[in-house]
């Protein structure tokens, strides 16, 4: 025979966890919406191996169309560690642009990848 | 000349969202109401104990997880599943692909957690250079019959936490975690080191500095099958009684730190905090090239990280009154228990999307290890199901559940054994530095969900 203890532990527990779940959903209707625009675009300047923006943290969605409007003074790589994953080539010269846009909802790095900095982290919501 | 990426966990791809700070603050208040309720209503004498009745499973069951064709048939299975993922690691594509990657950070690392969760400590049964061990002893009984030395006790877990240690500084600390070549150090270092022990102490090297054995054992004791300790047949009980029953051996504590701590460092040093502050300090320092001084000074933050936990909960269980000092060096062990829900509760919140999503992709790549196309089982056609990154809302009730779980499960274990262990008298004031550490552990977790 179980000790009512243990019965009535597991019932708490129960209790606690359905509470908790319950709360939880309820704040779902609450949630903020990031605002989806015609397309987010950053500009990113790399000059004296230095890169700006850096670790800037930015809101997309999925599908939207995300340009990267770089301007640099040195060859690099540009990766983005997405679903699909992204990789452009930069080259030592202004205004390039690269588009890409992301399939699967994820907090998205865009990493710089000889200067080894990452640019922006990008948080694409459904 | 490329160079591998350099990623955090060496998988590449997204991580998951933060979860909505809402939902950590309703976590954070269930978590602190349950615990200041449990510590002011909750019963006065304690209930768990491993020698509480079981509800014994059919004797066919122990006869069959018991029976050495059953374990061979394991043990041989994961030790060419083993071989197989080494064939992809030697001689496959030397890239980020690499079947071996998702293998090492995912599947064992967090699989083996939710695998020790269901069914018990499997990685006794399947370890691979157990195998090799074993094999190796029926083929040259006179080298490996009986061990040299009897294994120093007083070492207790301490080998196995630096050997978690040593993986968690791999794949969150080191310059490249998906760099093929040092994983495969990493793996021939670990193979090295345990067949060594295994020749000098015996097999009882295994159970105590085997880092993947040790994690199994310690999580296994959350899982409601056990052993009934009278009859020894295998049996459904409470997973509270089945807790208590974790081994109290010097490094414990350790080794629950390092999981811990390393688990909430890898959420940390992905905030925009932690980056800008490495970033500038890495920089400036000329010496050394910049991924040796990020590696460096992630080491020296994972180290905080771990010593903060062991230091907190070591000095949590001994504040109590009543007690002689011998008495209070004691407690640490007796309730590091208590610290296993929070552990396994926070490595699921962090790790699940990983154990599901790229648990997928892991499985997929060992249908080509090779990189010829091949695709074995039909494997290699597949598309990896994102079910967990497609629904954030539904991830983030998951994560913060889980997290809050843990605490729940984790401070009743602690006020039951409290009850056991502190005399009459500071029973209630004895326990309440341990339930503001766990407190703050759960608010750390839940904050660090929120902001990574």
């Amino acid at each position: 025979m179980r000790p009512p203890a243990a019965v009535s532990s597991t019932r708490v527990l129960l209790a606690a966890l359905v509470g908790v779940v319950a709360v939880a959903l309820a704040a779902c209707g609450g949630a903020s919406k990031p605002a989806s625009g015609p397309g987010l675009t950053i500009d990113i300047t790399i000059a004296h191996g230095q890169v700006t923006p850096a670790n800037a943290t930015l809101q997309a969605t999925v599908r939207q169309s995300i340009t990267l409007h770089v301007t640099s003074d040195a060859t690099d790589e540009l990766h983005v560690h997405s679903v699909p994953d992204h990789k452009f080539e930069v080259a030592a010269t202004a205004n390039q642009t690269f588009q890409f846009s992301v399939d699967v909802p994820g907090s998205v790095d865009v990493e710089l990848h000889h200067l080894d900095r990452t640019v922006a982290t990008i948080h694409v919501h459904p | 000349m490329t160079e591998p990426i350099t990623v955090a966990h060496g998988l590449g791809g997204s991580s998951d969202l933060p979860v909505p700070y809402a939902f950590s603050v309703i976590g954070a208040a269930w978590a602190l109401t349950f615990t200041f309720a449990l510590v002011a209503l909750a019963w006065k004498r304690p209930r768990f104990d491993p020698d509480n009745p079981t509800h014994p499973l059919p004797a066919a069951v122990t006869t069959f997880v018991d029976s050495r064709v059953v374990r061979g048939a394991a043990a041989v299975a994961a030790l060419a599943f083993t071989g197989w993922v080494l064939l992809a690691g030697f001689c496959g594509p030397q890239m980020q692909s690499n079947a071996l990657l998702g293998v090492f950070y995912v599947l064992l690392w967090v699989g083996l957690v939710a695998v020790s969760l269901l069914v018990g400590p499997v990685w006794r049964v399947i370890s691979p250079m157990r195998t090799v061990y074993l094999l190796l002893q029926r083929i040259t009984p006179e080298l490996l019959a009986k061990p040299r030395l009897r294994y120093p006790e007083s070492w207790g877990y301490r080998p196995a936490a630096v050997g978690l240690f040593a993986f968690v500084w791999m794949e969150l600390a080191s310059p490249n975690p998906a760099a093929l070549p040092w994983v495969k150090t990493w793996l021939l270092i670990y193979a090295v080191g345990l067949l060594g022990g295994a020749w000098l102490c015996g097999q009882r090297w295994f159970a105590r500095a085997d880092p993947f054995g040790v994690y199994s054992m310690a999580v296994s004791r959350l899982s409601p099958f056990r052993r009934d300790s009278k009859t020894q047949r295998i049996a459904i009980g409470n997973p509270f009684d089945h807790l208590v029953s974790l081994p109290i051996r010097p490094g414990i504590v350790a080794v629950l730190a390092v999981l811990l701590g390393s688990t909430a460092f890898d959420s940390f040093s992905s905030s925009v905090t932690w980056r800008n502050f490495a970033d500038g300090l890495a920089r400036s320092i000329h010496a050394v090239p910049v991924s040796v001084s990020l590696s460096a000074l992630r080491t020296i933050g994972m180290l905080g990280f771990v010593a903060v936990v062991a230091t907190t909960f070591s000095l949590a269980a001994r504040a109590t009154g009543g007690l002689d000092r011998g008495q209070r060096r004691a407690l640490p062990g007796q309730l590091a228990h208590s610290l296993i829900p929070i552990v396994v509760g926070y490595i699921f919140a962090h790790y699940l999307s990983y154990l599901v999503e790229r648990g997928q992709q892991a499985v997929f790549a060992l249908a080509d290890p090779l990189g010829r196309g091949w695709n074995l089982l039909g494997l290699g056609h597949l598309h990896v199901a994102y079910v967990l990154s497609l629904h954030p809302t539904v991830l983030a009730v998951i994560k913060v559940t889980s997290v809050v779980t843990g605490h729940i499960v984790a401070v009743i274990a602690a006020h039951d054994k409290a009850l056991r262990l502190l005399p009459s008298g500071h029973q209630l004031t004895g326990q309440l530095t341990m339930m503001l550490v766990m407190v703050s552990y759960t608010f750390t977790g839940l904050y660090l969900l929120f902001s990574a």
